[in-house]
């Protein structure tokens, strides 16, 4: 059991105990009271019976009736005393009582125990005195008989101990009931939370929790979520730095071969050293393109402040894209127009189209044409650009997935130039600019890869 | 199966087939290792290995196991299915689950990418080393016995209860290496040096994985024993009579 339970348990056995003992006290007090005031007068229910009996005879019947009827007997003697306080079967009554007891009358309508009635010129009161036994239920009175058989007032009233100390334990068990209602699935949050810290995300709450439904088991349905969303991104995470740690071991494997070689043959020394450079190029690109990724992917974006004419944006980019299509026999085209003008960080933005552009080229076959599509949407202030190809396309399943880093197409042919960065780059550079980047097959033959990038107004 | 690679070691016995899909790296090895005078193919992926392996004659397969579409793992169970010409595989330093794993399919033993030209061509030629012997004796009827286990060192061929065992090139080294001294333990380490033809390297469990697939193939002792029993920080000896 955690503190938190204690805690629990300890306020809310307060509060009951507190309650029991206040509304114990508070009943005791008002039959104190009226016992006080009534005292030596039976107010249980069949006493008020055999008042009415009582008064119902001398009413109809007389004194004499009445007298009779007293003298049969019962467990209930009702007693008559005239203005005098004298009965009439002239038994002994304490004064007091009835003194009492026509105060009681006076100060409001009498108790349903004690009547008045008014017969043969005398008004009688008719009251059942208080006898041992015939406590009200709630109330333990010890009453003291006195020699003559007349009751006397009860000298002590006690406080209901019994109820209250079964109501006290009751209470015990409902409030460490209620307790470990609150507090175990806290302690179940907790350990959650333990065992994320050391590491196993693969805790379900919602199956321990079972089908309670509040806000407790709501926040172990968030909790399921967050694992399962932190699971994932470890997952990827892990997957990234497989991948890293792949891609940079390539080079370097070439670059041990490389110089393996020039050991072996040193007159190869001018062939090896390009070869040497190259990989060392290579690393250095890869690297860079990591640092962007992982720029993106933290949110450092540097300044979004700069802004540009799109067209002369995409004319650098075009440019060297046709110089470098040309070379493998293929032909960039642009259709469509567009003037816009863009705000953001415009070398990501150019890194971010120029990688689409020349992914494009790469995959396109040799004598095909790359085109770009350009179209401008005043209506959500943005601008369209669409680069398809001929090439190979991506299966539908995994049209998704060739943004994510280090991706290859398994339909890919021969081994790429390249590491499968550069979509992933375009993809949150884009995502960046609040823009946003899909791909497609198109209908023929090839991808194509569309852009919406917002513009000012 | 055996007994085909036997035959035609003579003629392969410097014939490498290397399975990369990193095309400028292979042919930088090839280059490194043809001047070594080793005669060396090349296949870009899984499937052009595989038909590679069926169609010549190799003394020693490189694999890299780390490569796309028809990964390595599945390229060395298809090629252990149909040859047992001895494979060394290259994978990630650090990677121990894909050297478990690939011992586990049948290949002989891995080397760490990247590694230096000088370090593959080493362990290239211990493993051929291995398997000329045999090719030099071709024919001989020597053969080592110990209880129902027979076999033919010189033609690389054992029997067990009178029936073949298929073992590869590094499970024979290993067995024979027990079976000469039957009766003793044989450490790790020189089983290492002698069988796979390299030093034991520290977490090095190529070893255990290789035995494990022997006493597989062996069955065990008519006592429900295994053939091979292990010294605990001794080594592993073969169980004699």
């Amino acid at each position: 059991m955690g503190r938190l339970f204690w805690k629990f348990f300890i306020f809310i056995w307060l509060a009951q105990l507190t309650t029991i003992w206040g509304v114990g006290s508070a009943i005791w007090l008002i039959r104190h009271n009226e016992s006080r005031n009534l005292s030596g007068v039976d107010t249980s229910r069949p006493a008020s019976y055999f008042v009415e009996a009582a008064a119902s005879t001398l009413q109809y019947g007389g004194a004499a009736a009445l007298k009779n009827l007293i003298k049969t007997g019962s467990r209930h003697p009702v007693y008559v005393v005239d203005e005098e306080g004298h009965d009439i079967l002239d038994r002994p009554v304490d004064g007091a009582t009835v003194e009492t007891m026509l105060l009681a009358i006076k100060n409001g309508p009498p108790p349903q125990t004690i009547r008045q009635v008014s017969a043969s010129g005398h008004t009688y009161t008719l009251f059942v005195p208080e006898t041992t036994g015939s406590s009200n239920g709630f109330f333990l009175n010890r009453f003291g008989s006195n020699a003559s058989g007349f009751p006397q007032r009860p000298q002590v009233h006690l406080f209901p101990v019994v109820p209250v100390v079964t109501a006290t334990l009751a209470s015990l068990i409902f409030a460490s009931l209620l307790a470990w209602y609150f507090s175990k699935p806290i302690r179940n949050l907790r350990s959650a939370f333990e065992s994320a810290a050391a590491g196993n995300l693969n805790v379900s709450l919602i199956s321990i929790m079972g089908k309670r439904r509040d806000d407790l088991a709501d926040l172990g349905r968030d909790f399921d979520h967050m694992a399962g969303k932190l699971r994932g991104l470890i997952e990827s995470q892990r997957r990234l730095l497989h991948d890293i740690s792949h891609e940079l071991r390539s080079p370097l494997a070439r670059l041990q071969a490389a110089i393996g070689l020039l050991r072996q043959h040193p007159g190869n020394l001018e062939s090896s050293m390009e070869r040497i450079e190259r990989e060392c190029v290579r690393m250095d690109r890869l690297v860079g393109e990591l640092l962007t990724l992982s720029k993106l992917e933290a949110g450092v974006t540097g300044s979004m402040q700069q802004t540009a004419n799109f067209s002369e944006l995409l004319e650098d980019i075009v440019t060297d894209a046709r110089f470098e299509a040309k070379a493998q026999g293929k032909a960039v085209e642009v259709t469509g127009r567009c003037h816009a003008a863009i705000q953001g960080n415009i070398e990501l933005l150019h890194h971010a189209i120029e990688n689409v552009v020349r992914n494009a080229v790469k995959y396109a076959p040799i004598n095909s044409s790359i085109i770009i599509e350009l179209w401008e949407d005043p209506g959500i202030c943005a601008l369209g650009i669409a680069i398809l190809d001929e090439g190979p396309g991506v299966p539908e399943t995994e049209l998704d997935l060739i943004f994510e880093p280090f991706y290859r197409g398994s339909s890919t042919e021969m081994r790429t130039d390249g590491y499968g960065l550069g979509l992933a780059i375009a993809y949150r550079a884009i995502k960046a600019h609040g823009g946003s980047i899909r791909a497609i097959n198109r209908k023929t033959r090839g991808l194509r890869i569309e852009m919406l990038i917002p513009t000012l107004p | 199966m055996i007994s085909l690679v036997i035959t035609e070691a003579a003629e392969a016995k410097l014939k490498v087939l290397l399975i990369d899909d990193d095309v400028e790296l292979v042919e930088m090895l090839k280059e490194y290792l043809e001047r070594e005078g080793i005669t060396v193919t090349v296949a870009h992926d899984g499937e052009q290995g595989l038909s590679a392996v069926m169609s010549g004659d190799y003394g020693i397969v490189v694999l890299d196991v780390m490569m796309p579409r028809l990964n390595g793992m599945e390229t060395l169970r298809r090629i252990r299915m149909k040859s047992p010409v001895p494979i060394l595989m290259l994978t990630a330093r650090g990677d121990d689950t894909d050297r478990i794993i690939g011992l586990e399919l049948g290949a002989d033993d891995y080397v760490a990418k990247p590694c230096s030209p000088r370090e593959l061509t080493a362990r290239i030629r211990a493993i051929l080393r291995r398997t000329q012997v045999a090719s030099l004796h071709g024919g001989s009827s020597q053969y080592l016995e110990v209880g129902e286990l027979r076999m033919w060192p010189l033609q690389r061929r054992a029997e067990c209860h009178g029936v073949a065992l298929q073992l590869t090139s590094t499970e024979f080294n290993l067995l024979e290496i027990l079976v000469r001294h039957a009766g003793q333990s044989v450490s790790k380490k020189s089983l290492s040096e002698r069988g796979l033809g390299r030093p034991l390297a520290r977490f090095d469990r190529s070893i255990d994985v290789h035995m494990s697939k022997i006493r597989n193939k062996l069955g065990t002792l008519a006592d429900g024993r295994s053939y091979i029993y292990t010294d605990y920080r001794q080594g592993y000896r073969f169980i004699k009579g």
